[in-house]
């Protein structure tokens, strides 16, 4: 024990004194948010006020003005949402400025004139020509013509907005008043209320997502870095020919453990840090944040982040530790760390769908194999805690396959510090389980 | 007392025989050199002493009792190559081995300072390991085997990499530990040494020992038949002489073996006939030689 301790510490103590590890503190909360509010920002920092010029088609005036309408009234929405989508994306700004959009009504509807405009819109005179004649209203399809064929969020807006205005015209031409068809048009909003965790003055379900998101990829690259610092540092061991001197006063198994306690303390510290750092934040009410996380970030879930961090990186590291023993050098490390990378990959390709929906089989044995446990359960942990047993189960699943990597890792590792060459084959590894 | 004793040790990888039936003892007190070509087995052998491989058949007595972990405490292992981490500062390197080994931090601290000013690095104690020299490092690896002063101590190639005066502080530590009357192992290729600080030798090839015993019982085993020639003139008539077995020629001087029945006399009128003679002595033959001759002739 006192030998593991000792081994543990210098790990750790040498981790923590790098100037990696202080870079790395900082780096990976400012990736984080890069990573999951950046592409969100960046659309709407780009979406600059611009002005569309459209051209409607038709042979009834009151068609056009009514699309017309409804589109300038659609643009003034649109940018309404992209400020409210600013909100949601944690970060304080500016509404963004209206977009204008210019109608012209056309009710010259030949086939000639169609020609004409196609070719404005394709020397870049107008924007779209949106084509209403009543033959194509009667068949509920209309023709837009655009250079922005792929713009699929235009399209759909614009598509919104004519079905509303045809339907309004629709409406009026029964003899309705605009305000009878205004309130028919009144927008229905849906609150969603889960029988636990209660429904209005819940947490907001976007900002859970997304902070959930953002503690997921944490957890996913922690696992990933450390387990990968494991290896490193056993294959340096190796080389640099540590691992005799160490293997005179210490058992391969000591070594091992301790390792991985030291590399582990070290990813606890960094939690720590960023944990301590976040509530001072909140405390100290710097952001818009503190409010909207509320009741998301309870201390529960930091406990289970770190329970599971640490089910996790020791499955992880075991099977790295096993590898950095195996190989002989980086080049031979990378191309064997896929064994190990795969099920890693899964878990989090397995995050997109647990995190929209936490109910689904997916989640379930997601939750319940071991080797994507450690995310796919903190991912269920976060966004609504599942039954006890699946938990208990669960984590006692985890515990039982590190039981037995550590023995087969251990063995592996023991046999495998001393081999140099050639890079083993898998049947000389299962004859390394039966040394003595 | 023997503090190693090796009976009949065998030890298989695979297909692979890295020591076959092999047996010797190093009795208490003693410098004993373990030879042999790369690939004999030496590391094998030395692994097993400490623990970290077990042998598949025969049995290993350490300070006289099957090997147990503790007994590790009382050996130190200086490896082939330096094996330090390199980010680590050298006082904190030396208290951490130091702790391995059992000592308390506050101890292994005080050791490791008198130490390094033995050995002429005090100054460089609170540096980097990376920041030191290759023969600085050996010093370091040198005073982490000897930290908890331990009374049976391992040494794979201690000098390689050390200029002469290094290399003689270090010779001088060992004779030092000699006289204190602990017990060291001593592995090599440079057969100099092993004359020079060896009381007893195993030479081993592909696993088996081929030459065990007292050095100089080995040395008379082959007799005095060996002679140094220094001369001027042509010497050639040497290579093609009924009179002389073996022909060696390190530049400066000639060394010969007599064939089987040849005397050493009538070498001597044919030298001076052919050549003037600056120096003729009848020596034992150098470890170097035998070590040549016994490998060369096996593996064959």
């Amino acid at each position: 024990m006192r030998n593991i301790f000792l081994i543990a510490r210098r790990e750790y103590l040498e981790r923590v004194r790098s100037k990696s590890f202080l870079i790395m503190t900082f780096l990976i909360p400012f990736l984080m948010a890069a990573v999951t509010l950046g592409p969100g920002a960046l659309t709407v920092m780009l979406s600059k006020p611009s002005a569309k010029h459209f051209v409607v088609v038709t042979s009834r005036a009151a068609v056009g003005e009514a699309i017309r309408d409804q589109l300038s009234k659609s643009q003034t929405e649109q940018s309404k949402n992209a400020t409210a989508a600013k909100k949601n994306s944690l970060m304080r700004s500016e509404p963004v400025p209206p977009s204008t959009a210019v109608t012209d009504i056309d009710t010259n509807t030949s086939e000639k004139e169609r020609a004409a405009l196609t070719a404005k819109v394709s020397k870049k005179e107008i924007d779209g020509v949106i084509w209403a004649t009543d033959d194509a209203i009667a068949r509920n399809k209309l023709d837009y013509i655009t250079r922005d064929v792929s713009s699929f969020i235009q399209t759909s807006i614009l598509q919104e907005g004519i079905s509303e205005a045809l339907h309004r015209e629709a409406l009026k031409a029964k003899g309705l008043n605009q305000q009878e068809v205004d309130s028919i048009f009144e927008h229905v909003t849906l609150e969603a209320i889960d029988p636990v965790m209660g429904g209005p003055g819940a947490p907001d379900p976007q900002v859970r997502v997304i902070a959930s998101f953002v503690m997921v990829m944490i957890l996913y690259m922690s696992l990933l870095l450390y387990g990968i610092n494991v290896m490193r540092s056993v294959l340096e061991e190796k080389t640099s020919r540590i691992m005799e001197v160490m293997l005179s006063v210490a058992q391969p198994k000591e070594m091992m453990a301790g390792k991985i306690l030291g590399v582990g303390a070290v990813g606890l510290t960094q939690f720590a840090i960023w944990i301590t750092a976040t509530s001072i934040i909140m405390g100290a009410q710097l952001f818009a944040v503190r409010v909207q996380l509320k009741g998301i970030l309870t201390p529960g879930l930091l406990v289970s982040f770190a329970v599971f961090f640490l089910l996790g990186y020791t499955l992880y590291s075991t099977l790295y530790a096993a590898i950095g023993a195996m190989v002989n050098s980086e080049q031979e490390a990378q191309q064997t760390q896929f064994l190990v990378l795969m099920p890693i990959i899964a878990a989090i390709a397995m995050a997109f769908p647990v995190l929209t929906n936490s109910d689904t089989p997916i989640a379930f044995w997601g939750s319940m194999i071991p080797f994507t446990a450690p995310i796919v359960m903190f991912i269920r942990m976060a966004m609504k805690p599942p039954p006890a047993w699946q938990l208990a189960l669960s984590v006692a699943l985890m515990l039982a396959t590190i039981y037995g990597l550590v023995l087969l890792c251990g063995r592996i590792y023991r046999v495998g510090i001393l081999m140099y060459g050639k890079k083993p084959t898998l049947p000389e590894i299962l004859k390394w389980l039966k040394y003595s | 007392m023997n503090i190693i004793e090796l009976n009949r040790v065998r030890k298989t990888y695979d297909h692979f025989v890295a020591v076959d039936d092999l047996s010797f003892s190093i009795p208490e007190g003693s410098v004993f050199g373990l030879l042999g070509p790369n690939g004999a087995g030496k590391t094998s052998s030395i692994r097993m002493m400490m623990g970290i491989t077990i042998p598949d058949s025969g049995t290993i007595q350490v300070f006289g009792r099957p090997f147990e972990r503790k007994a590790l405490h009382r050996t130190g292992y200086l490896p082939e190559e330096r094996g330090l981490y390199k980010k680590m500062k050298v006082l904190e390197l030396l208290i951490f081995f130091g702790e391995l080994h059992g000592l308390t931090a506050a101890d292994s601290r005080q050791r490791a300072v008198t130490w390094a000013e033995r050995l002429e690095i005090g100054d460089w104690l609170p540096k980097k390991v990376e920041e030191l020299s290759k023969g600085m490092q050996q010093k370091i690896q040198f005073i982490a085997t000897l930290l908890h002063d331990p009374e049976f101590v391992i040494m794979d190639e201690p000098f390689s990499g050390l200029d002469p005066v290094n290399a003689t502080l270090l010779k001088d530590v060992m004779l030092d530990l000699k006289k204190q009357g602990r017990t060291i192992l001593f592995s090599t290729h440079r057969m100099d040494q092993v004359e020079k600080l060896c009381d007893a030798i195993c030479l081993i090839n592909h696993g088996k020992a081929v030459l065990n015993g007292n050095l100089k019982e080995i040395k008379s085993r082959y007799g005095k038949n060996n002679i140094q020639i220094q001369y001027e003139g042509d010497g050639a008539f040497l290579q093609q002489n009924a009179l002389v077995g073996t022909y060696n020629n390190y530049g400066n001087y000639v060394e010969v073996r007599l064939a089987p029945g040849a005397d050493s006399q009538q070498l001597l009128r044919m030298v001076t006939e052919r050549s003037r003679v600056n120096k003729f002595e009848v020596v034992e033959p150098s470890l170097e030689e035998i070590f040549i001759e016994v490998v060369g002739k096996a593996n064959a």
